[in-house]
Formats: C-alpha cells, structure tokens, sequence
C-alpha cells in the first residue's frame, strides 16, 4: 500500500512538473534562488527537449533508500541544438549529478540547471554541450 | 536580484567552462565559424540584399564562432561585461522614480509579451540573440526566433499606417539611404519594455526608434539606432553600433512562450516577494 501510495505522488510531482513550465525567457531569479544552490545526484528518468526551455527529470535517493523525482529547468532546445545538443544525448537510465538553484518554492523538488555531469565525466551547461573556451 | 538569464547563462558558461576543460567536456559541437565573407549581395533593383539569418556569433550560453564576439561579447575565459547599455539614465523625475519601483517580477516578458526594442540592442532580436531578415522588393521582413515576432517594413514608399493600433512592435516602414535601410518605427503600445530578463525599462507611447541597417559585406551586418521618447525621457538615446554575423545556417527555429505554465512557481516566488528581504 505503501509502496501504492508512494508511486502516486512520484507520479503526480512528475505530472506537476511535466505541465509545469518552462518560463519565458526572462528572469529566472524570479522563480529561482541564487542563495540556495542544490547538488542532487541521480537517474535520468526523462528529457524534454520542448520550447521554451527544457527539462531534466531524474529520480534521486537518499540515504535512506528513499526515492523523489527532480526536474531542472534547461536552455531553449533551439539554443540548445544549436550548441550541439541532440535529442537522445542523454537518455533515461544515465546516471549524472546535477548542480542547480533551487525554486524559490522549496515545496517544489525543482531547480534550474547549472551544470550535468554524467557518470563518466561528461559535462553539460544550461544549454547542453560545454566545452572550453 | 535583478541578474537576467542571459547574464546568468553566461556566468554559468563560463563556470561550466572552466569545469569542462578540468573534466573533459561532453562532445561539444565545435562552433561553427562563419561562411566566407564576399561582397555584399544585391537585389535585381541594385540595393543590398540583407536577407539571412543573423547573429552576434552564438546562442546565449553557446560558444561564439571564431572571430565573433558572441552572444553578449566573450572576455577571457568566457567572462562577460556588464549588461548592454540601457536608456534609463535618461530618464525623466516622475520616470525615474517609477523605475525604483519596478523589478523583475514586473518584466512584461513573464506574460509572454515581447520587447519593443531588444534585450541586446538588436530589435530583431527581441528577447533573444538570433533573428532573420527576408527581403522583397517592396518589403523587408525581420523574423524574430524568441517570441516568434516580425516585423513587415514596406519600402515602397507609403507612409506609416493610421489604421492599427499601438502595437507591441510598433508599426514600421523603410527607405534605402544609399546603401543603408532606414527603418522608422513608431505607434508602440506602452504596454512592453524595450529589454527583458527583468530589466526595467518601460517607455511611453510615444516611443519613436530609427534604426539603419547597413550590410558592409556578405558576412557582416551593422545596425544604428536612435530611441526617442519625449514623454519620458529627457533627449534621445543613441543605441551603440551593433555588429551582426551571417550565422552558419539559413533558418531560425520555433521559441515560444506559454507563461501560463509557470504561474504556480511564480505565485511561489511572489510570497516571497521575489526573495527580496
């Protein structure tokens, strides 16, 4: 039953999340904290690679096995692919450890996203591909 | 905490930067550098031809093409200055305390409205740091990626329209000055603000701007500007010169905006009042 419940929430936070947003292209600090950077480290469980902005889904545990979903805000998927992004780039399963800025709702499991790195030291900005300038 | 995505982007860039060149970095296409330049192309009527897609030589957080500055001007290591100059130093008293009142929970561009002007000084921009321009004989098209804008300049001749309303964009029309496109937009709603990403900059409907374009070759486009808005300001502004690249493909993409979505995260952000203490 537990277990029944659990998979509810998960669902409706991804669900939330998925019909949630994408801001416009303004001012993230508006609905994210710059004072509250987040690290999470996780399973890719989606990509939406969707105008305005994109999204990361991942499934993150604690140390006490216990399992929430995270999303994080990304780039615009045309600045995105422009930048050499392409859409299976990351699929579901690739572990990566996110750094990010909280939602100013801290009721929310959200962030936008600063920096993916995947398990063999891939690294991704808030508009995909980075590389050395 | 007026700090917009763009300025963010490009920190983080820089930031991600430094840890992909420590860490290896995740298969980057490189930034593809800009066609070869030739001499400026023309029309069957002798004028220029400005059509193309055109940039500042990347994305906002992209890596600009060799030669380029990039979307807001690259400094070492991917630094960036300050933000593009603004006209808010000239405002008027009343405008200046009005402006002390705003901030980024205000910016029209939460609701999805563009800016009359552009976040870089580059009205074809809007929002965002790309835009194309389409050119007939008798009209210049200018497509705007963020937003999904235009603006239709005639050049035919005929005068502004007096049959529409104050619009977001303003109502344009264009004159050859030589080699150099006129473009004279007035009619603005007061509505927009001329830049996003929470920089306050509202005008008034009186907002008058004059840009000439000038393609100096096949790759390179330069854009003059001058913003006048007497019921607000107290002399004209003269927007610095902007450099534009042909960028290396020939379409923009989709961008839109659906600020509906996001209305729970701001209501959110607003009981906090935007995390200002």
């Amino acid at each position: 039953m537990k277990r029944k419940i659990f998979g509810v929430v998960v669902t409706a936070i991804v669900l939330l999340a998925v019909t949630m947003p994408a801001l416009a292209h303004h001012s993230f600090t508006a609905a994210f904290d710059p004072e509250k950077p987040i690290t999470v480290k996780g399973v890719i469980t989606k990509v939406r690679l969707e105008n305005p902005h994109s999204w990361f889904f991942l499934e993150v545990k604690d140390a006490n096995g216990k399992v929430e979903t995270w999303a994080f805000e990304a780039g615009t998927p045309s600045g995105m692919i422009r930048n050499g992004y392409k859409p299976d780039l990351i699929k579901a399963g690739t572990e990566v450890t996110i750094k990010g800025l909280r939602a100013r709702d801290a009721s929310q499991t959200m962030g936008m996203l600063q920096q993916l790195v995947t398990a063999d030291g891939k690294v991704y900005g808030l508009f995909g591909p980075q590389e050395a300038r | 905490m007026k700090r917009a995505l763009i300025i963010t982007a490009l920190v983080l860039a820089s930031a991600v930067s430094l840890a992909a060149a420590q860490r290896g970095a995740a298969g980057a296409a490189p930034a593809a550098a800009a066609p070869a330049k030739g001499p400026v192309p023309r029309m069957a009527d002798g004028h220029p031809d400005l059509s193309g897609v055109w940039w500042r030589g990347s994305d906002v957080g992209g890596r600009p093409a060799p030669g380029t500055p990039g979307a807001l001007g690259a400094g070492p290591r991917g630094q960036q200055g300050p933000p593009p100059p603004s006209y808010t130093d000239l405002y008027q008293l009343a405008a200046k305390e009005q402006f002390k009142k705003l901030g980024d929970k205000d910016d029209p561009t939460l609701k999805c409205i563009p800016t009359s002007f552009g976040t870089l000084n580059v009205s074809m921009f809007g929002v965002g740091a790309v835009g194309q321009i389409v050119q007939t004989p008798k009209q210049v098209v200018l497509l705007t990626e963020t937003f999904h804008s235009f603006k239709i300049i005639p050049t035919d001749g005929r005068p502004h329209r007096d049959d529409v309303p104050p619009a977001w964009r303003g109502d344009s029309v264009g004159r050859w000055d030589g080699d150099t496109l006129v473009v004279d937009t007035k009619n603005f709603s007061d509505v927009p603000w001329m830049f996003a990403e929470g920089r306050v900059s509202f005008h008034s409907d009186a907002l008058h701007i004059v840009e000439r374009y000038r393609r100096v070759d096949s790759n390179t486009l330069e854009i003059e500007a001058t913003v006048e808005d007497p019921k607000v300001l107290t002399a004209p502004w003269t927007v610095p010169k902007q450099t534009l690249y042909l960028a290396p493909f020939d379409q923009i993409m989709e961008l839109n905006c659906s600020g509906f979505e996001t209305q729970s995260l701001m209501d959110a952000a607003a009981k906090e009042n935007y995390g200002k203490k």
